[in-house]
């Protein structure tokens, strides 16, 4: 029911317990990486990125763009998962697969580039890292009627033949990154010819090929508005658990930058709906355990402006896990706050963990999930057994943020193992 | 009610002569308040030109403070005196008593309730101890219910700095920032950081604030033309805040 869908967006810092640190330079600096985001991201996306409105208004033709794309995705109980686990718990999961680019990402996609091309630019520039979000924006971008530039990190690229083939499909030029056409990549190269990538390095390529070429560049995680947008995931969930009559307890998502944890959580956390908000990383890279807080760069090529977050540093680079969405190296300023005052908790897990998890959720739900959204999956196994421990009875909901389809060469892999 | 004009200044700027031509004309040009800027160690919420004016000023003067006396020999208006907290808060008893014996009539630090969010209230307590008043700078970044919770607590006003770092112009609603705001707080409103032209000013004043604080505008009119172009700065601005009345 297009109903459900929301009329605002959630802007979560008015509601913090503390202020958000805000962005800035770093000591040595002598020109404002603030006033750089004014020639590379839409003007009406840097406002939103900067407001203090709890709610802003969707545009009307963005929601009409949501409902074409797949939205409202689907809430629904995984009952025959239930009782898999034997547990006492319900559990829900809202099913971002279901969108046409198969993940979250589509949500903020969709209105960067609504905003873009209401500036009159007729190209977007973009990194990805799994493909889910260069997939998005690929076809938001076609959607819009304007062009599209993707930076995949080398891994992924090699990895994810079929997300490249879709963004492709979708008209979209991708280049697998680090790569020879920007002076980031080419540095990137001559230090190590067969460097994987990373998140941070094709971010690096996209805004100096957006600030080379005049295009405009779309974020995809960390940043507050991309959070902003996300929101629709949380309130359409609200939406629709308040059409059933059941309210969560328990709300559970996977951390990359924290945009589809915090799109899902937020809006609950703010209407103070549930009890426990978990964000899921992975093991194998320890944002949670190992990262510290502090001003870093989003970027590895220092760009834009630092930020206050939980970060592995900006140099960091993870190893060549599966879920690609999770490899980036901080975490958004507002999650890093409530992470830091406990009103969010974290668990990390292993991509063997994770493997169990996504295979049984397949057997019992049918769906495959994506290897970032398992990690959710395997949280909400956690809390079940919990409360089949405790002899309890929460309401576990979490946000299955894509399907895994395009993702079938991690599973040969993990079988084979 | 009077509209009122909050001039920042980076303490020394230029240079001594210019600076204090700059205090005694300014005042004389309707300023109400003066915000003199004390180098910290680093200036982190600040644009490059305020930066740079730091960076400049660093090279040439060793006593801020005196300079702060011979500031008040030109105005009886009130003088606060900005800095940041994280570069004093090892001897805050002596530069509160240092500032307060040149002459100064209020302290604001920006990084009071961003760094130090859980211990804001000693720090108010501690000014109040020295008989200076305490300037609260909130921003889009702070919480409303720590808006709330502060907004009574400042004097003699409360500043909202509308953008993220100072001089830099990204697109924000002025407007609808500067109503929300008002909505939350029961004090005087005064409105700057990164203001960016008259329109900008006009929208604040409409939206009802109390008053602007300018200064990247100063300096950027300093580094173009020199003193008479800053003074031209206060004039103009002094002329919008008048259409208010």
């Amino acid at each position: 029911m297009i109903e459900f869908i929301p009329r605002y967006w959630y802007n979560i810092v008015p509601d913090l317990s503390r202020p958000l640190p805000p962005p800035r330079d770093p000591e040595d600096s002598n020109f404002s990486r603030i006033e750089l985001l004014n020639s590379i991201i839409p003007k009406e996306v840097l406002r939103q990125q900067f407001t203090a409105e709890r709610y802003v208004k969707i545009p009307d033709d963005v929601i009409e763009l949501y409902s074409l794309a797949g939205r409202p995705t689907p809430l629904m109980r995984a009952k025959n998962f239930e009782e898999a686990l034997d547990t006492p718990a319900k559990i829900y999961f809202k099913y971002e697969g279901a969108t046409h680019s198969g993940s979250h990402k589509i949500n903020t996609a969709i209105p960067q580039a609504y905003f873009a091309k209401e500036e009159g630019v007729e190209r977007v520039v973009t990194e990805t890292g799994a493909g889910q979000w260069g997939t998005a924006v690929a076809l938001a971008a076609a959607l819009m009627k304007i062009k599209s530039t993707v930076f995949m990190v080398r891994v992924s690229y090699e990895q994810k033949p079929g997300r490249r083939t879709m963004m492709n499909l979708y008209g979209a030029e991708v280049y697998a990154s680090p790569s020879e056409i920007t002076e980031y990549g080419r540095k990137e190269l001559r230090k190590n010819p067969s460097n994987p990538g990373s998140l941070g390095i094709a971010m690096s390529e996209a805004i100096e090929y957006a600030i080379n070429k005049g295009y405009r560049y779309l974020v995809g995680s960390v940043m507050e508005v991309v959070l902003l947008h996300q929101s629709v995931i949380g309130l359409e969930a609200i939406n629709q658990f308040d059409y059933i009559g059941e309210t969560p307890d328990v709300l559970i998502g996977c951390v990359g930058g924290g945009s589809n944890f915090a799109g899902f959580s937020y809006p609950f956390i703010g209407s103070k709906k549930g009890s426990r908000y978990i964000a899921v990383s992975s093991s194998e890279i320890k944002k949670f355990s190992k990262g510290v807080y502090e001003y870093d760069f989003p970027d590895s090529a220092g760009l834009l402006p630092m930020l206050k977050m939980i970060t592995l540093g900006k140099d960091y680079v993870p190893p060549p896990i599966y879920s690609g969405g999770l490899r980036y190296h901080g975490l958004a300023p507002t999650l890093s706050l409530l992470v830091r005052d406990k009103t969010v908790e974290w668990m990390e897990f292993s991509e063997t963990e994770i493997y169990e998890a996504a295979m049984l959720f397949a057997r019992t739900q049918g769906i495959v999930p994506a290897p970032e959204s398992a990690h959710a999956i395997m949280a909400a196994i956690k809390v079940a057994q919990e409360a089949r421990e405790k002899k309890e009875r929460p309401v576990i909901a979490f946000n299955l943020s894509g399907h895994g389809l395009l993702d079938l060469s991690y599973y040969q892999k993990m079988e084979a193992k | 009610m009077k509209k009122l004009l909050v001039s920042y200044m980076t303490i020394g700027y230029p240079n001594e002569e210019d600076y204090l031509n700059f205090i005694k004309e300014a005042d004389e040009l309707g300023t109400d308040v003066f915000e003199l800027g004390y180098p910290p160690d680093f200036a982190k919420y600040d644009g490059p030109l305020i930066r740079k004016s730091y960076s400049k000023v660093k090279s040439v003067f060793k006593n801020f403070s005196e300079l702060i006396s011979k500031s008040r020999n030109f105005t009886e208006k009130k003088i606060i005196v900005l800095t940041y907290l994280e570069s004093v808060q090892n001897n805050l008893d002596e530069f509160l008593e240092n500032v307060k014996s040149h002459g100064a009539d209020g302290v604001l630090f920006p990084d009071l309730l961003v760094d130090f969010p859980e211990s804001y209230s000693g720090y108010i307590k501690q000014i109040s101890e020295k008989r200076l008043e305490h300037v609260i700078f909130v921003s889009p970044f702070v919480p409303d219910r720590l808006i709330s919770e502060v907004s009574a607590l400042s004097r003699p006003f409360l500043y909202y700095g509308i953008r993220p770092t100072t001089g830099i112009v990204t697109p924000v609603g002025v407007g609808t920032l500067v109503k929300r705001v008002k909505n939350l707080i029961d004090n005087r409103l005064i409105v700057g950081f990164g203001l960016k032209d008259d329109d900008d000013i006009r929208e604040a004043l409409s939206a009802g604030a109390d008053g602007v604080a300018v200064g990247t505008a100063y300096i950027e009119a300093f580094e173009a033309v020199g003193l008479k172009g800053a003074l031209d700065v206060v004039k103009k601005v002094r002329n919008i805040l008048d259409e208010f009345e």
